[in-house]
């Protein structure tokens, strides 16, 4: 199992070197000229000449690589161009608030989907199953920003009952820095008025981001656990007297998360991408709403930093997954 | 005395989207306690619905129309679920045919058994006893069915074990309740023959050391005979003939018995065929057609440790011959089959084909050698595309490797079906509206669509029937003489074995242990491995085909 989860991290690095050349490779193919642009419409050439030697890009694209390379590992992910600060400490900045969404998020996804898709396959066909059907398809099709409008209009506008947006009013005061979630922070402070505020601002935006992702978990947890209650030992496990409870929320159960997890691990990583959707609609301070607001002014070290700090988490993520995968299935763990 | 378990005309139907199939029809088997009662029958016949229905397990939307079953004096035919926990596992308990898949693959054998404990100590209201006293009780469990080294067990995961032993943890769970009646539903079907004696004997001891009353059902008339005192003989939904199983077997007395018996190879009995063939095989025409020298697949797995699956293996396979290959699971047979066609790449050595050395081809001249070569697989459910008609499965290989038009592929491929004696229009049927011996013959019509001038045959017959091996077994010795074939038969049953091949080799762990004439090996045996292997299918062989 120690082999396994050090062979795990080694794929880690090395996806993690692969994400960076990535980046790195579209930046520089990406039309237009970085020097100009940061230089700004009017600025003269040698304004501009004096940017490129600046940030260095006068030279080849190999020697360029290798100091990006380089300043990626001393952790330096370049300046913004708008606020003059590192990149890296930005990013810093946004990503608890962004996480703390994402987490929100699969949270609802596991835990109302695992067990409705565990339902629906049990009771297959039936009035419920029929319902998460309707249910899950509709989370799959609708629209994150329009959904997100939808539910801001109806929970917000007419009912009044929670907060149109942001992560706190401007007039309270966040509780001590620990972990940047508010939800935690604010427990750890013992100040669950705080808490209170922080979960009504969370929910909505939650429930956006986790719908689709629910879905999805929904109907693969479903469809496994209809395989899994058909094979030969859950047959076995009756004749041999368990529990139809046991038998389904352990036995079957247990067999049928492999997939779920797999499902998982890659809503994990398409959630952190949609944050940039949500964060905009909900006005979120995370690091989409901060990639996008960079982008419209084309300060692009913030993009690609936050391009980075999605795939590590994403990768992250997935370790997590098969580190998971296998400490439930014990068939995995020599290879 | 009142029987155990009384069947008193029980009918079952089962609704299906055309409506209701009758299943059952009007069953009657009363069995008392301390009985071994036999249920042979193919597959279809309803054997395992009826045995399942005893246990309240039955398929889906399934329906009792008429009769009833009791256990013990109680009714049970209709017993809603929450009465069953006093009885399922714990009155009656099963053993199933494939210890592979019916033990869960992510809990340990321990956690298994000690659950299994625990759901009956429940069951009895007697409360859950502590985890140290269950897994006592599941140590001297593992350790009457004959299992060794229990403590060990306890914590090891179902894919480390063999198929012998995970039967035997199988038994070990179905014993957890001390029940009245045992069910053992093909308990030897997927098991090596040497296991299976094992496992039978088991079953046979735990008969005599335990009074237990045991139900088993099997296609496997032998294993029924060394087992069961009396049997029931089953075909489509009803009991044809039911007695003393040595009445049964000396003096069949429904036309399927008869039929059903007649099926069943005789590992003992020297076939007629060998005779007629010696004298028609004309000295000097019998060159090699196939040969291998030196064969050897190594697996290196992902920790660096090598398994050897086949070691230097050489073998000649004369035209015309059939050249037998037997071995017990894991012998490396099926790996060698895959080799000399090379839809596994050998680790070294050659393989010749008339005359050509085809291990270094590649591209197209190994397709080109492929025609004349075909693999006909052990399975015909799973080697069939379901979603293709069979006029397409047969037509496959022709479109691929030759340049004929539809319409001369549409009338070759009805031309085949003649050749496997089936009708031509089942060109347009789909695998599932077939029977399992249906299904085998397109295979082999597929098999021979390019005229090819040899056959791998692996295990072609044991997902079949017995009566259906039968059949195909001659067909396959009718095609071989009519289209010149040269077969090599790959299979682990002895008497099928004996009864069609010219040469057979004899493997063991990826190692040719004996090889020579057929009828010597059977008739002197050299080695001890192949005495045991004939000892251990003669048990239920000669059962079946008892001459008292």
């Amino acid at each position: 199992m120690l082999t396994f989860a050090f062979r795990k991290l080694l794929t880690l690095v090395g996806t993690m070197i692969g994400i960076a050349a990535l980046t790195f490779l579209i930046t520089n193919v990406a039309p237009g000229d970085p020097a100009r642009l940061v230089a700004g419409p009017n600025a003269t050439e040698d304004m501009v000449a004096t940017i490129r030697t600046e940030y260095g890009l006068d030279k080849s694209l190999p020697e360029q690589f290798i100091v990006y390379m380089g300043e990626l590992v001393r952790g330096d992910l370049g300046t913004s161009i708008v606020t003059t600060r590192p990149v890296l400490e930005e990013v810093m900045r946004y990503a608890p608030a962004t996480l703390e969404l994402v987490f929100v998020a699969m949270f609802l996804g596991i835990v109302i989907g695992v067990p409705l898709g565990m339902l629906s396959a049990v009771y297959k066909d039936g009035p419920l199953d029929q319902v998460t059907r309707i249910f899950s398809i509709s989370g799959v099709a609708i629209p994150a920003f329009w959904f997100g409008i939808l539910l801001q209009l109806v929970f917000s506008v007419d009912l009044e009952w929670l907060p149109v947006s942001g992560r706190l009013p401007l007039v309270t005061r966040p509780p001590e820095f620990v972990t940047g979630l508010l939800l935690v922070d604010s427990l750890i402070a013992g100040n669950f008025a705080t808490f209170w505020t922080s979960l009504q601002h969370i929910i909505l935006p939650a429930i956006v981001l986790s719908f689709p992702c629910l879905a999805s978990i929904l109907r693969v947890n479903r469809a496994e656990m209809i395989e899994v209650l058909q094979s030969d030992y859950i047959v076995a496990a009756r004749a041999h007297g368990i529990s139809s409870f046991r038998i389904v929320a352990l036995y079957a159960l247990k067999n049928a998360m492999l997939p779920t997890l797999a499902m998982i691990g890659l809503r994990f990583g398409w959630m952190l991408g949609s944050t940039v959707l949500v964060e905009t609609v909900f006005d979120w301070p995370g690091i989409g709403l901060y990639a996008v607001s960079s982008a419209l002014s084309s300060d692009f070290k913030p993009v690609v930093g936050v391009t980075l700090m999605i795939g590590f988490f994403f990768i992250v993520a997935n370790t997590l997954v098969d580190l998971a995968y296998a400490w439930i299935d014990p068939r995995l763990r020599k290879a | 005395m009142t029987a155990l378990l009384d069947i008193k005309n029980y009918r079952l139907d089962i609704g299906t989207f055309d409506g209701p199939v009758h299943v059952l029809k009007g069953i009657n088997l009363t069995v008392n306690r301390g009985d071994t009662v036999g249920i042979v029958g193919e597959s279809g016949s309803g054997k395992t619905v009826l045995v399942r229905s005893v246990l309240g397990i039955g398929p889906r939307n399934s329906k009792v129309v008429e009769g009833s079953i009791s256990f013990d004096g109680q009714d049970i035919t209709n017993l809603p679920e929450k009465d069953w926990t006093k009885i399922r596992g714990i009155r009656i308990s099963m053993i199933f045919q494939d210890p592979m898949t019916y033990l869960n693959p992510l809990f340990t054998i321990g956690r298994q058994i000690s659950d299994v404990i625990a759901a009956h100590e429940k069951a009895a209201g007697q409360g859950v006893s502590s985890k140290a006293a269950r897994r006592a009780r599941t140590e001297e469990l593992l350790d009457q069915v004959g299992l060794p080294n229990p403590s060990m067990l306890f914590s090891q995961y179902p894919h480390q074990l063999s198929g012998g032993m995970r039967q035997r943890i199988l038994i070990a769970m179905a014993l957890a309740g001390k029940p009245d009646i045992l069910i053992a539903d093909e308990p030897t079907t997927a098991l090596d023959v040497t296991v299976q004696a094992q496992v039978l004997d088991l079953i046979n001891s735990l008969v005599e050391k335990l009074n237990l009353t045991v139900i088993m059902i099997s296609h496997d008339i032998g294993a029924i005979a060394t087992v069961a005192k009396r049997c029931a003989v089953m075909y489509k939904g009803e009991i044809v003939e039911q007695g003393m199983t040595q009445d049964i077997l000396n003096r069949p007395q429904h036309e399927y018995t008869q039929r059903l018996l007649a099926a069943v190879p005789d590992i003992d009995v020297a076939p007629e065929r060998v005779a007629a063939e010696v004298s028609e095989a004309k000295p000097g025409k019998r060159g090699n057609l196939l040969e291998a020298i030196d064969l050897k697949k190594v697996y290196r797995s992902q920790s660096g440790t090598d398994f050897t699956a086949v070691n230097s293996i050489s073998l000649a396979v004369k035209t015309g011959e059939i050249f037998g290959v037997v071995g017990e699971s894991g012998s490396g047979k099926s790996t060698l089959a895959r080799m000399l066609m090379r839809l596994i790449e050998p680790t070294s050595g050659d393989i010749i084909f008339d005359g050509q050395n085809i291990s270094g081809l590649s591209g197209e001249p190994l397709r080109q050698m492929r025609r004349h070569m075909q693999f006909v697989f052990q399975n015909p459910h799973s080697a069939l595309n379901g979603r293709h008609t069979i006029g397409d499965a047969i037509g496959e290989p022709l479109r691929i490797q030759t340049d004929m038009s539809r319409r001369d592929i549409e009338a070759r491929a009805e031309a085949l079906l003649d050749i496997v004696q089936l009708p031509t229009m089942f060109k347009y049927r789909y695998p599932h509206e077939l029977s399992g011996g249906q299904k085998q013959r397109v295979c082999i019509a597929r098999a021979i669509a390019l005229n090819p001038r040899l056959l791998i045959l692996d295990e072609p017959t044991s997902a079949l029937d017995i009566s259906v091996q039968a059949q195909v077994l001659d067909f396959l010795q009718e095609l071989r003489s009519e289209l010149n074939l040269t077969y090599v038969f790959i299979s682990h049953n002895l008497a099928v074995i004996r009864q069609i091949c010219d040469h057979t080799i004899v493997m063991k762990r990826g190692e040719i242990v004996e090889q020579g004439d057929t009828e010597q090996i059977f008739l002197a045996p050299r080695e001890e491995y192949t005495k045991s292997l004939i000892e251990s299918g003669r048990k239920t062989s000669q059962a079946a085909n008892l001459q008292v």
